[in-house]
């Protein structure tokens, strides 16, 4: 069978990765990050030409190659870096690279809601977590960082046994994928969420002026329209009642949106609901731990409501 | 290198109803399976709670990449829904694993993982 790497090239990468974070990881004294990071950098290299130069034709996007890197380097300084909000921040710039990686794969959507909702929403929570649990500095050492942030625990052990699963399951994985075939499907089938979009089909139709204006996409008798897209063409009924076919002008396809849109919400409608119900449940969780106990003993608990008794008792009364 | 060959660079890696090559998938299966490792490794190797869990979050993002390039790969849709709910998950999780940690750090007055080493028992 065709190895899409060398195995033995993809041992000795995973050897230089855990090399590279063994050496990056945070020490008490001064860490060598600078070492770790060059060697981290040939291990990724080797991995990639290894690639690149057994299918000559394979080769990704130039894009690929600059988001794959800041990705992989940030997250490299995500679990080196002493400072909790600076590994913070480097997430941040791991999840815009992932975006960059997200559009290469042309998709769209989840690029944007991948920077709004983790880059804008989880991360800026985790800031404000790290910055409400975080020991006040003292007044003659400002910068000092706790101990627990500048050490590593294990770190060869813990690099060990990382790279020796990417060993491993790289090796499974570059086994599987060269016998793996893409789905034949027609180029078409990208097209197929626009069937059940008579009215953007309709609108294509009629800015490249293929329809007039009164003319509307036809309905057969179970009320759904007569859209074909594996034939690229639609029905179209006039106000009289006659009905021609008509093919779609080349630049109408489905956009991302619109594909994610029909595999959200036409193949997976149940799986919405159990996500806003954990949505839902960890609100209620947080709400829940995060309230604080206000601690009140048994004495101040009655001078209390023989206050409130005191108080109310005449208004009651007179009312 | 095709597109640099055509004289056109664009960022989108070819149009999307174009089939996507193994290698191709490879690359990004190696970039998702690092960032895995990486995760992994920082989620052994940090004492501080706070920086555990963004470890864990680094590996929902590789997982999310993933599954986004064998959805590519494919070419439908699939992969990009799951993201979604992977992104739920995570909101999810962040929201309940946060108010945790406050709470142990009020107890403890630090956020040092090994402050709770007695629950090894």
């Amino acid at each position: 069978m065709e190895l899409l790497i060398n195995p033995v090239v993809l041992y000795l990468a995973c050897a230089l990765g855990a090399v590279a974070v063994w050496i990056a990881a945070p020490r008490a004294r001064i860490s060598p990050q600078i070492i770790g990071f060059g060697v981290g950098a040939l291990a990724l290299g080797l991995v990639l030409a290894a690639l690149g130069i057994t299918t000559p034709s394979g080769i990704p996007n130039l894009y690929f190659y600059v988001f794959a890197i800041i990705a992989l380097g940030a997250s490299l300084r995500v679990i080196t870096h002493p400072r909790p909000v600076y590994a913070a921040l480097y997430f941040i710039l791991t999840i815009l690279a992932s975006c960059g990686l997200y559009l290469i794969l042309s998709a769209t959507f989840m690029a944007f809601a991948l920077v709004i909702i983790y880059a804008g929403a989880i991360l800026i929570t985790y800031l404000f977590v790290i910055m409400l649990a975080t020991q006040a500095p003292t007044e003659d050492d400002v910068d000092a960082l706790s101990a627990y942030d500048t050490t590593a625990r294990e770190p060869a052990v813990a690099a060990f046994v990382g790279f020796l699963l990417v060993a491993v399951l790289g090796a499974m994985l570059f086994k599987g994928t060269a016998s793996l075939q893409p789905l034949p499907l027609p180029t078409a089938s990208a097209d197929a969420p626009l069937a059940i979009l008579p009215g953007r089909v309709a609108d294509a139709l009629r800015d490249a002026d293929l329809i007039d204006d009164d003319e509307v996409v036809a309905t057969d008798e179970d009320g759904s329209a007569m859209v074909d897209a594996d034939l690229r063409q639609a029905i179209i009924e006039t106000t009289e009642g006659d009905r021609r076919t008509v093919a779609w002008p080349d630049e109408l396809s489905a956009t991302n949106v619109e594909g994610v849109a029909l595999s959200l919400l036409f193949r997976h409608p149940g799986t919405i609901e159990i996500a806003g119900v954990i949505l839902l449940m960890a609100m209620l969780g947080a709400t829940v731990l995060s309230r604080r106990q206000v601690e009140i003993d048994e004495d101040q608990k009655r001078q209390q409501a023989a206050a409130l008794a005191r108080g109310n008792t005449p208004a009651g009364g007179g009312s | 290198m095709n597109d640099l060959s055509s004289g056109m660079l664009t960022l989108a890696q070819s149009g999307f109803p174009e089939p996507m090559l193994q290698a191709t998938l490879a690359h990004y299966l190696v970039v998702s399976l690092a960032m895995f490792a990486i995760g992994l490794i920082g989620f052994l190797t940090r004492r501080n709670l706070i920086v555990m869990f963004l470890c864990t979050e680094l590996m929902f993002q590789a997982a999310g990449l993933a599954l986004i390039a064998f959805g590519r790969y494919h070419m439908n849709y699939d992969g990009q829904t799951f993201v979604i709910f992977v992104l739920t998950i995570a909101a999810a999780e962040a929201a309940l694993a946060l108010a945790l940690v406050v709470l142990l750090f009020r107890k403890k007055d630090s956020l040092d993982a090994d402050a709770w080493s007695a629950l090894k028992g």
